[in-house]
């Protein structure tokens, strides 16, 4: 091989390799937003998860095939985010602004009846509408227009590998501390009322929440990866 | 660099890979479980409370007698859009108050809801019976 040729060959093999790769994320992220998307939605889960996972797959073939590709911990981490920041602000904003439509006041408040009674107890009695519980509305006031806006933008600036979605990651997991450690006190602290008479008391609640512990599983990754990976 | 470092994925160093490998694992429990809490959640609750044996509409109600200790109450449906909260102002709800308060309704079982309805429309039944054979 001339010296001429080695010149020309290399930033052409290095461009059909960085294009192969743009094209397979591009790709498996084709299969793996709708899903995540349709996921969110609660409801229409079982149209989401298999497309989730067919993106998945695709993920998986590119990095088997040595493409340079985003990690699969990049790809759950940004995804699941994405899933806990939609399910909270679906399931809140019914809450807040939609209290009187029917689900809210039929499987919001069986939601409450089975889990958690501070959706059931005087549900719909306050002038704002829906859920009564001490302290609950200024929860979903302060974290749906806030906090999981933030993670849903966080989370996409994250799986585009860009420097500000890793670290506005970092900030609003943060922010899922904080929102964590003070949802149970308070709930703790009226617990006489929340968990009165429920059908699956504190356990159930754990059983059902516990999933979205998602900022105590992306907090240490995101402090430990190497943080060249991300570009500006 | 090591052969077991060039298998690591882009990000993670071996002295972190152990810590990585368990978080990707717990990463991908939550996200299935979220994905199957997602899709059963709502019709889980509908079985549990009534359906199809109650329609939405009409397990909103027992729901809410049940809440308000109230056997009048039935669910608008649709509730007028600049009409006052639902239960604003009401007085039947049993609850025992002091520094916190304390609701005083029952646990609803699984299906109880349709048992509970079937019993008060026949215990309506019968008092109206009984008012007729009065009147006679």
């Amino acid at each position: 091989m001339s010296t001429a040729s080695f010149e020309l060959d290399v930033p052409s093999a290095y461009d059909d390799h960085q294009s192969a790769s743009r094209e397979a994320q591009r790709k498996a992220d084709r299969w793996m937003l709708p899903g995540a998307i349709l996921m969110t939605t609660a409801v229409l889960g079982p149209i989401g998860f298999p497309l989730f996972l067919k993106g998945m797959a695709e993920q998986r073939k590119a990095l088997l095939q040595g493409l340079a590709v985003r990690p699969m911990i990049c790809t759950l981490l940004g995804y699941l985010v994405i899933m806990d920041s939609g399910l909270n602000s679906i399931g809140w904003s019914l809450d807040l602004i939609a209290h009187h439509s029917l689900i809210s006041r039929t499987l919001v408040t069986a939601w409450g009846n089975m889990f958690d009674s501070g959706y059931f107890w005087h549900y719909n009695e306050l002038w704002i509408g829906g859920a009564t519980a001490p302290g609950e509305k200024g929860w979903e006031i302060a974290l749906v227009p806030t906090v999981f806006c933030m993670r849903l933008a966080a989370a996409i600036g994250f799986l585009q590998m860009k420097r500000w979605g890793h670290q506005w990651l970092i900030v609003t997991c943060w922010f899922g501390v904080i929102y964590w450690v003070g949802y149970v006190a308070n709930m703790t602290v009226f617990a006489d009322l929340r968990y009165a008479h429920v059908v699956f008391p504190v356990w159930g609640w754990w059983l059902y929440d516990i999933f979205y512990i998602t900022p105590f599983l992306a907090i240490p990754y995101l402090h430990t990866v190497n943080r060249e990976i991300f570009s500006d | 660099m090591s052969s077991s470092e060039k298998r690591l994925p882009p990000g993670t160093t071996e002295s972190n890979a152990r810590l990585h490998k368990w978080l990707q694992r717990g990463l991908f429990v939550c996200l299935t479980a979220l994905a199957l809490e997602g899709t059963f959640t709502f019709p889980g609750l509908m079985v549990w409370y009534g359906f199809p044996d109650l329609s939405l509409v009409e397990m909103c109600s027992e729901l809410s007698k049940v809440r308000y200790s109230d056997d009048s109450r039935e669910c608008i449906f649709p509730h007028p859009l600049f009409a006052p909260s639902e239960a604003a102002g009401q007085k039947t709800s049993q609850d025992k108050w002091g520094v916190q308060p304390k609701p005083q309704y029952k646990r609803i079982g699984f299906r109880e809801l349709v048992k509970i309805r079937d019993e008060r429309l026949a215990r309506q039944a019968a008092a109206k019976q009984a008012q007729a054979s009065e009147r006679r």
